[in-house]
């Protein structure tokens, strides 16, 4: 499992944790880190400048340090 | 509320244009304030000036007739002839009180030339004998003729008619001298307008010995000392406090000039001056006006004090507006955008954007749509092709 999907499984758990719209946050977190979420599988090769990217967007979205 | 939104800077303009439109509307209050009270004080200077060129004229004229009255008596003209002092004033001192009451306050006879002395004062009939050795007496030695206008003496400033008593032989049997204090033209001048005056005399022209004994025999205080080079002769206020001016009465222009506006307590005044020239030409003296504009101005403050508040209404109530009308046709919109892109990204395909205006903005929206079906498709590709 790549490390891209295992970030996106801690985004949708905290949604679903939060009650939060998904849209919305899968959408503002993919806009600051430049990612699809929805095309992000365990299959998907991890890049580190990508990875950090998302850890930032979560951070600033949720608050969650990734 | 941060600076960087269009928002912002748009309500940081409008807010600009406000205050610069509040500053403008004081600006041009202020301005009609100083234009209409010193549009009231040269009124006040020109037409005080005019009516006291009248009333000097009409004095004249006055001074004039009854001096013809005089010279058609005989025996006046006789005593003088003769230098019969007693019978001169036996003829003429019944009617000096009634000429004093009319305002004729000076009245003389002098002998006539090479000594050319003052012979009987009527209004000072102990002191006699003198030489005046004015303008009028040499203008009226030189012409032989009625000679008239305003002539400073040591004391006081008065219009006077001075004119030749013909003798028995068809010479001069001496002259006969009317004046009227200038003074007395104030009052005139106060009750026709309003306006305060004040007398001003050059201070060169005035001896100050005699000025002093004048205060003394009038029990008036000595205010020679009030101003550097003038003196107030006379004023129709009861203190000297509004009547001050520290220029040279000489550079006063011949048509008046007005001063300047100032307060008192709660009264507003604007201040002119006008030249008073003797018969020889000369700025001796000048008349001081006093006008109170108070009703005037606070007038033009609550209109300007009205006219600030509308501007403030008015330009709040349309920033308010144009910010409504912003928000409703623009930033509503641009935000309904992003809201959608936002969710877009995120996986809500569904959620489009109703396109119902061909503005600006529309065009953006109908663009915007567009790219997403575009991107919808794609994104659904994508997603079968990592199913499969």
């Amino acid at each position: 499992m790549s490390q891209l999907y295992d970030l996106k499984l801690k985004i949708e758990a905290k949604i679903k944790a939060d009650g939060l719209d998904g849209n919305e946050v899968r959408g503002k977190i993919g806009l600051k880190s430049g990612k699809l979420l929805a095309l992000i599988n365990p299959m998907t090769p991890d890049d580190p400048a990508g990875i950090a990217k998302l850890r930032q967007a979560i951070n600033d979205v949720l608050g969650l340090s990734a | 509320m941060k600076f960087k939104s269009i928002q912002t800077k748009v309500l940081a303009v409008l807010l600009v244009c406000l205050v610069l439109g509040v500053g403008c509307v004081v600006a041009l209050m202020h301005y009609f304030t100083v234009t209409n009270a010193k549009g009231l004080a040269l009124e006040a200077v020109t037409s005080s000036q005019k009516m006291f060129e009248i009333l000097e004229a009409r004095e004249i004229g006055k001074m004039t007739a009854v001096s013809d009255a005089l010279l058609a008596n005989s025996q006046v003209c006789d005593a003088l002839a003769a230098r019969d002092r007693n019978r001169l004033t036996q003829l003429t001192a019944p009617l000096y009180p009634k000429l004093k009451s009319e305002g004729i306050t000076n009245w003389m006879f002098h002998t006539p030339e090479p000594d050319m002395t003052v012979f009987l004062r009527l209004h000072n009939p102990a002191k006699f004998g003198d030489h005046l050795n004015r303008f009028m007496d040499k203008e009226v030695v030189r012409t032989h003729e009625l000679v008239a206008g305003n002539e400073l003496a040591k004391a006081g400033f008065a219009v006077r008619i001075l004119r030749p008593v013909p003798g028995a032989k068809g010479g001069i049997a001496g002259y006969v001298e009317l004046g009227e204090e200038l003074g007395q033209f104030m009052h005139a001048l106060k009750s026709q307008t309003g306006n305060e005056y004040g007398l001003l005399l050059n201070k060169k022209f005035v001896d100050r010995q005699f000025w002093a004994d004048s205060n003394a025999v009038w029990h008036r205080r000595d205010n020679w000392d009030d101003n550097p080079d003038s003196v107030v002769a006379d004023r129709t206020t009861a203190n000297d406090s509004i009547i001050q001016y520290r220029g040279d009465l000489s550079a006063v222009p011949d048509q008046g000039m007005v001063l300047e506006r100032y307060r008192e307590g709660k009264s507003v005044f604007v201040r002119g001056i006008f030249p008073i020239r003797d018969a020889a030409g000369q700025t001796v003296g000048a008349m001081f006006v006093v006008k109170d504009i108070t009703a005037v101005y606070f007038s033009m403050r609550q209109t300007q004090n009205v006219l600030l508040a509308l501007t403030v209404v008015s330009l709040s109530v349309g920033i308010v507006l144009l910010l409504t009308m912003l928000d409703r046709f623009v930033f509503r919109r641009l935000r309904h955008i992003m809201h959608v892109a936002t969710r877009l990204v995120g996986g809500d395909f569904e959620t489009a954007i109703n396109v119902d205006s061909d503005d600006e903005v529309g065009k953006l929206e109908l663009l915007f749509e567009q790219f997403r079906h575009i991107f919808v498709d794609l994104m659904k590709q994508m997603i079968e092709s990592q199913k499969a």
